[in-house]
C-alpha cells in the first residue's frame, strides 16, 4: 500500500500526443480480438486531474464523433450526468415523488461544468450551449445540453469536439462519487448521445434510469496523488510517477461505450487469469482490508460466471475485466456495472451461505453481455438488459449452487434466485408493463420488480413453452448478431420466435406490453360413488367400487396461458390433461375403480408466472405439517417474546 | 446446612424444591402462545393441508415457498399480531401478580399453602404496579442514553472509513446498555424482595433503600446476577446450535429443544430471585458482610401464613 501524500494542484503535460499513441496502441491492447469489433462511432481522449481533497475532476475532452448517421448534422446533444445531483433536477424532484421521506442534503451536491466547447475548424462554441429537457420540460434540469453547429457535418465525415470541462464530486447518492477517501468516476466525463432509430435519443438523467451511449475507443490519462490505488476500465498502459507526488495512468479501452474508473489509498489488489475462448482474461480485482478474507468468494465466482458466459452465450472479448469492492458505506457506488469494470457489494461479516457477494458479482459481469456489448437503451428498455441479465443470473447461479439454494443456503434456510425474482415481481405485479419506459414506471419498487423479476420469470416460463435449450440457444444468437449494436425490443422478441420456430406473441403481447396476471388453482377435486343416489349401496371396496372424479381447474387471472393437469388416483393410474386455458374453467370427470389422490395445475412448476403455487395443487389426503411447523414457530416467538416482557416485572 | 451453602447454590436449592413454580410459569406461557396462534394455524391449514406445494416447507425451509404464504391474503400474518401482543400482556400481568406469592415462598423456604400463596400475590400485586412505574421512569434515562450511544455508532458505521469501527461502537453500545439495564433490574429485584421480607409499603421508600444498599453492595450482587445470566446465554447459544442442526422436516424435536431453551430461561430468572432473596435475608441475619447503611435494618417477623401448600 502507498503512503498518502497530499494531493496537488499542479497540471503535467506529456510530450506525447494521445491521438498518436492510440494509433501505436493499436485494437491487440484491450482486446483478443485481431480487428475492431464495433463501428466505433466516438474516439474519446480526455486528460484528468483529480484533487482528492478537494473532490473536483479538471479535464480536457477531445471527443471524435463519426457520422455515420446517414444524414447532415448540426445539433449535436450531449450528457452531464453530475448535474443530475443537485436539488431541483429532474432526478432529484422524481426521487421526492417516489419517496416522501426522501430529504436532500447538501453534501450529495455535485455538479459537471462545461467551462469551453471548440469544435476544431470551427470555433469556440462554448456561448451556444443550453440546456434542453426534452423529457419533462424541467428548466431547472442540467442533465442534456445541445450545441448547433454553424455547418453541418456531412454523412461519413468526423467532427472533433474540444472540451474543458470540471467536475465537483459529492457524496455517492447513486453510483458515483466519494466516500471518505473512495472515488468512484463514473458518469464524469460530457457524453454525446446517440443517433438511433432515425433521431437524437439523449434523455435526462432520470432516478429510475441508466445509461446509453456509442461504441468506440476511449483513451483516457488520469493523474491522481501517489497514494491511490486506480482501477478503470479497459487496460493500463502506462504509470508514470511524477515529481509533485502525483501518479498520471494512462488506461485504453477499445469497443466499449462508456469509461468509469475508482481510487482509493485503501484498495487490496489480487489478481487471476480465465481464459476463455478468446484468451487470457486478466480479472483484477480490487477490495477493501476488511473484506479481504472473500477475495477468493470474489475471484471464484468471476470466474465460474466467466467460464458459463463464454460456453453459454458467446465469448468475453476484452483483455481485462476490473472487479471492485466499494467500502460497505459506499454502497450506493456497489452493484454497478461499466464496460470492463464492475462494483460488487458485501460487509466484513457476510457468511457464505448468504449469495450476496456471488449474486452482485455474477449480476455485474453478465452486465457486460447484456448492456457493455449488447447495448440496449437502458431509458426506454431497461428489461433488455436488466431482465435478461437477471435470468441468465437465475440459470448461472441455479448450476452452481442448486436451484432450490442458488440465494441462500444458512442454517436450513435456503432460497432460489428465482423465487426472489419471482417473488419481487408478485409484489408490483399489476403495476407496469415491461415495455414502458424505465421513468415511466410507478415509483422504484415497481421499476425493480417488473424491470428485473418480471423479465426473468418470464423467460423463465419461456422454457415451458420451447425448452430451457431453445431459450438458451436464443440468447446466445440475440448476443452473438447484435453485440456492439444498439437492439430493441422487438429484435430481441423476433430472435426468440426465429430461433424457437414458434409464433410467440400471444405470450409477448401479455407478458411484456401487458400487465395480467397470470392464476390458475383448481377450484375443487371430488370423488364421488356411482351410486351415490341408493339408498343402501354396498360397503365401498378398493378396486371394485366404481368412482366418479371430477377435477375443476379455474383460470383466475386474466393471463390466458396453457397449463397442464396431472391427475393421479390411488390405484397408481395417472392422467395428464393439456388446457389451454381460454375459458375462465374446465371440468376434467373421469369414471374409475379408484378415487382420486391429487390434482395438480403444471406439476414441474414450470410456469413460473402463476401468482400462486399453493392453489394450483389438490391432495384428497390432509397434511397439515407445514401449517403445525410454522404455527410452532409462531409459538415459540411470542413465548420469547412474553417472557421478555416479563423481565420487566 | 442450608446456610452453608452460597448464595446462589441455596437459591438453586430453592428454586428446585419449589419448581412446580417454574413448570407454571411455562405451562401459562406456553398455553398463551399456543392459544395465540390458533387462528393462525386455522388460516395455514386452509391454504396448505392440501397442496402439494407445502412439502417445500415441510422438508427444509424455503423462504421463497415462506415469502409466497406470508403474502398470501388468505393468512394474513399482519392480522395475528394483535392476538399474540395480548397474549404477551396477558403473560406479563400473570408474571407481575404471581411475583409476591414466589417471593414470599422462597424467603419462607417452604411450600405456601394455595391460599397462603394467592394471599401473598394478591397482598403485594399494587405494590408491584407502583413500583413497576417506578422502574419505567428510571429506565427512561437510560433509553435515552442507549438511543443516543446507537444513534452514534450508527453515523460511525455510515461515515468511518474503517468498515468494523461502527460495529465495534454498536457492540459496546449495546453491551453498556445491558450492563446499565441489569443493574436496574437488580436494583428493583432486590426493592421487591426487601418489600416483600419486610412486609414494606411504601414504594418509594423501598426504592430509595435498595437503590442504597444495592449499589453499596454492587460487585457481590451484581455478581450474584450476572453469572445466572451467562448461564441463561450459554443455554440459549447452545439451543440455537442444536436447533440449526436440526434437519428441517422434524419441526417437532426442533420446537422441543426451543421450548427447553425457554424453560431454562425461565428456570434461571426464578434462580436469580431465589438467589437475591437468600442474600437478602442473609445480610439481615449478619450471615452476610454487607456494606452497611441506614437501609439495611433489621427485618421484622415475616407474614406468618403462607398461601402455597406444604408437602
Amino acid at each position: 500500500m502507498r503512503g498518502f501524500r497530499p494531493s496537488c494542484l499542479i497540471w503535467i503535460s506529456l510530450a506525447a500526443g494521445l491521438s498518436g499513441a492510440t494509433a501505436q496502441v493499436g485494437a491487440s491492447i484491450a482486446t483478443n480480438s485481431p480487428k475492431p469489433l464495433s463501428e466505433r462511432v466516438v474516439a474519446y481522449e480526455i486528460e484528468a486531474r483529480l484533487d482528492a481533497q478537494k473532490k473536483t475532476i479538471d479535464g480536457n475532452e477531445t471527443l471524435t464523433y463519426r457520422n455515420l448517421t446517414g444524414k447532415p448534422q448540426d445539433t449535436f446533444p450531449f450528457h452531464l450526468y453530475q448535474n443530475a445531483f443537485q436539488p431541483k433536477s429532474t432526478f432529484m424532484q422524481e426521487e421526492r415523488v417516489h419517496r416522501q421521506s426522501f430529504k436532500w442534503e447538501d453534501k450529495y451536491r455535485a455538479s459537471a461544468e462545461m467551462k469551453s466547447l471548440e469544435v476544431v475548424g470551427v470555433g469556440d462554441l462554448t456561448s451556444k450551449i443550453h440546456f434542453i429537457s426534452p423529457d419533462d420540460g424541467n428548466p431547472d434540469d442540467r442533465t442534456v445540453f445541445e450545441v448547433k453547429l454553424p455547418k453541418p457535418v456531412a454523412p461519413g465525415d468526423s467532427v472533433q469536439f474540444k472540451i474543458q470541462f470540471h467536475d465537483q464530486l459529492g457524496e455517492v447518492f447513486a453510483r458515483t462519487g466519494y466516500k471518505n477517501d473512495f472515488i468512484m468516476g463514473a458518469q464524469w466525463f460530457p457524453k454525446i448521445g446517440v443517433w438511433w432509430q432515425g433521431a437524437w435519443n439523449c434523455h435526462q438523467f432520470h432516478a429510475n434510469t441508466e445509461f446509453f451511449a456509442d461504441f468506440g475507443t476511449f483513451d483516457v490519462r488520469l493523474t491522481v496523488p501517489q497514494n491511490e490505488v486506480v482501477g478503470a476500465s479497459g487496460v493500463e498502459v502506462s504509470n508514470i510517477s511524477n515529481p509533485n507526488g502525483t501518479n498520471t495512468l494512462t488506461f485504453h479501452g477499445e469497443d466499449i461505450h462508456d469509461f468509469a474508473w475508482t481510487a482509493s489509498p485503501r484498495f487490496r489488489e489480487f489478481t487471476d487469469t480465465f481464459n476463455s475462448s478468446m484468451g487470457p482474461v486478466r480479472i483484477r480485482l480490487l477490495i477493501q482490508p476488511e473484506h479481504v478474507s472473500q477475495a477468493d468468494r470474489h475471484l471464484r465466482i468471476t470466474k465460474q460466471t466467466m467460464d458459463r458466459f463464454d460456453r453459454w452465450y458467446g465469448p468475453y472479448p476484452y483483455k481485462q475485466i476490473t472487479v471492485v469492492d466499494p467500502p460497505t458505506n459506499g454502497f450506493r457506488a456497489g452493484g454497478m456495472e461499466y464496460p470492463t469494470l464492475i462494483t460488487g457489494d458485501t460487509t466484513w461479516w457476510m457468511p457464505n451461505g448468504w449469495h450476496v457477494v456471488e449474486e452482485a458479482v455474477e449480476h455485474e459481469f453478465g452486465h457486460q453481455y447484456w448492456y457493455g456489448m449488447v447495448a440496449s437503451n437502458e431509458f426506454e428498455d431497461a428489461w433488455l438488459d436488466e431482465g435478461i441479465n437477471s435470468y441468465t443470473e437465475c440459470k448461472i447461479l441455479d448450476d452452481i449452487f442448486g436451484t432450490d439454494r442458488s440465494s441462500l443456503d444458512l442454517w436450513g434456510i435456503t432460497e432460489s434466485d428465482d423465487e426472489q425474482q419471482r417473488n419481487g415481481y408478485l409484489e408490483v405485479a399489476d403495476r407496469d408493463p415491461m415495455a414502458r419506459f424505465a421513468y415511466q414506471y410507478l415509483n422504484f419498487n415497481s421499476y425493480g420488480g417488473i424491470t428485473y423479476g418480471k423479465t426473468a420469470t418470464v423467460l423463465l416460463t419461456l422454457e415451458k413453452i420451447i425448452g430451457e435449450a431453445t431459450v438458451r440457444r436464443a440468447l446466445q444468437t440475440y448476443f452473438m448478431r447484435y453485440r456492439f449494436t444498439h437492439p430493441t425490443k422487438e429484435d430481441f422478441l423476433k430472435t426468440l420466435e426465429e430461433v424457437s420456430g414458434r409464433n410467440l406473441r400471444w405470450y409477448f403481447d401479455q407478458a411484456v406490453y401487458g400487465t395480467a396476471i397470470l392464476d390458475y388453482e383448481i377450484l375443487s377435486a371430488t370423488s364421488d360413488r356411482l351410486d351415490w343416489q341408493e339408498k343402501n349401496p354396498p360397503e365401498a371396496k378398493r378396486g371394485e367400487t366404481v368412482y366418479r372424479t371430477h377435477v375443476l381447474v379455474h383460470r383466475k387471472g386474466d393471463f390466458i396461458f396453457p397449463v397442464d393437469v396431472l391427475v393421479k388416483f390411488d390405484n397408481g393410474e395417472s392422467l395428464r390433461q393439456r388446457w389451454d386455458g381460454r375459458d375462465r374453467w374446465v371440468r376434467y370427470s373421469y369414471d374409475k375403480k379408484a378415487r382420486l389422490e391429487s390434482a395438480e395445475i403444471d406439476p414441474e412448476s414450470a410456469v413460473r408466472l402463476d401468482k400462486n403455487f399453493f392453489s394450483n395443487s389438490y391432495v384428497d389426503k390432509e397434511d397439515d405439517r407445514a401449517a403445525r411447523k410454522l404455527a410452532r414457530y409462531w409459538t415459540i416467538a411470542v413465548q420469547f417474546l412474553a417472557q421478555l416482557a416479563a423481565w420487566l416485572v | 446446612m442450608a446456610e452453608r451453602t452460597g448464595v446462589v447454590g441455596e437459591g438453586a436449592r430453592r428454586v428446585w424444591k419449589y419448581q412446580r413454580v417454574v413448570w407454571w410459569f411455562f405451562l401459562i406461557n406456553l398455553l398463551l402462545a399456543w392459544v395465540a396462534s390458533v387462528p393462525l394455524k386455522v388460516r395455514l391449514t386452509k391454504v396448505t393441508a392440501h397442496s402439494l406445494n407445502a412439502k417445500r416447507l415441510v422438508n427444509g425451509f424455503d423462504f421463497g415457498a415462506y415469502s409466497e404464504l406470508t403474502d398470501n391474503p388468505d393468512v394474513a400474518y399482519d392480522a395475528r399480531l394483535p392476538e399474540s401482543g395480548v397474549a404477551v400482556l396477558v403473560y406479563f400481568i400473570f408474571a407481575l401478580f404471581l411475583t409476591g406469592g414466589v417471593l414470599e415462598a422462597y424467603a419462607a423456604d417452604r411450600k405456601l399453602r394455595i391460599g397462603e400463596f394467592f394471599q401473598a400475590c394478591g397482598a403485594f400485586f399494587w405494590r408491584w404496579v407502583r413500583l413497576l412505574i417506578v422502574m419505567l421512569i428510571v429506565l427512561v434515562p437510560l433509553a435515552f442514553l442507549s438511543h443516543v450511544l446507537l444513534h452514534g455508532s450508527g453515523r460511525l458505521m455510515l461515515n468511518s472509513v474503517n468498515e468494523k469501527t461502527g460495529y465495534w461502537a454498536a457492540l459496546g453500545a449495546f453491551v453498556l446498555s445491558t450492563i446499565l439495564a441489569m443493574m436496574i433490574r437488580l436494583w428493583f429485584d432486590m426493592a421487591q424482595v426487601r418489600t416483600v421480607v419486610d412486609d414494606e409499603h411504601g414504594m418509594i421508600r423501598s426504592a430509595i433503600r435498595s437503590f442504597k444498599f444495592t449499589f453499596a453492595n454492587l460487585g457481590s450482587l451484581f455478581w450474584l446476577y450476572f453469572r445466572i445470566s451467562v448461564l441463561a446465554w450459554i443455554g440459549l447459544a447452545v439451543g440455537l446450535w442444536l436447533w440449526a442442526h436440526i434437519p428441517g422436516q422434524h419441526s417437532g424435536l426442533s420446537f422441543l429443544v426451543l421450548e427447553i431453551v425457554l424453560l431454562w430461561w425461565i428456570g434461571t430468572r426464578l434462580w436469580q430471585r431465589a438467589s437475591e432473596t437468600v442474600w437478602y435475608l442473609r445480610q439481615e441475619a449478619g450471615e452476610i458482610a454487607v456494606a452497611r447503611s441506614e437501609a439495611i435494618e433489621p427485618a421484622p417477623v415475616g407474614p406468618t401464613t403462607s398461601p402455597l401448600p406444604t408437602n
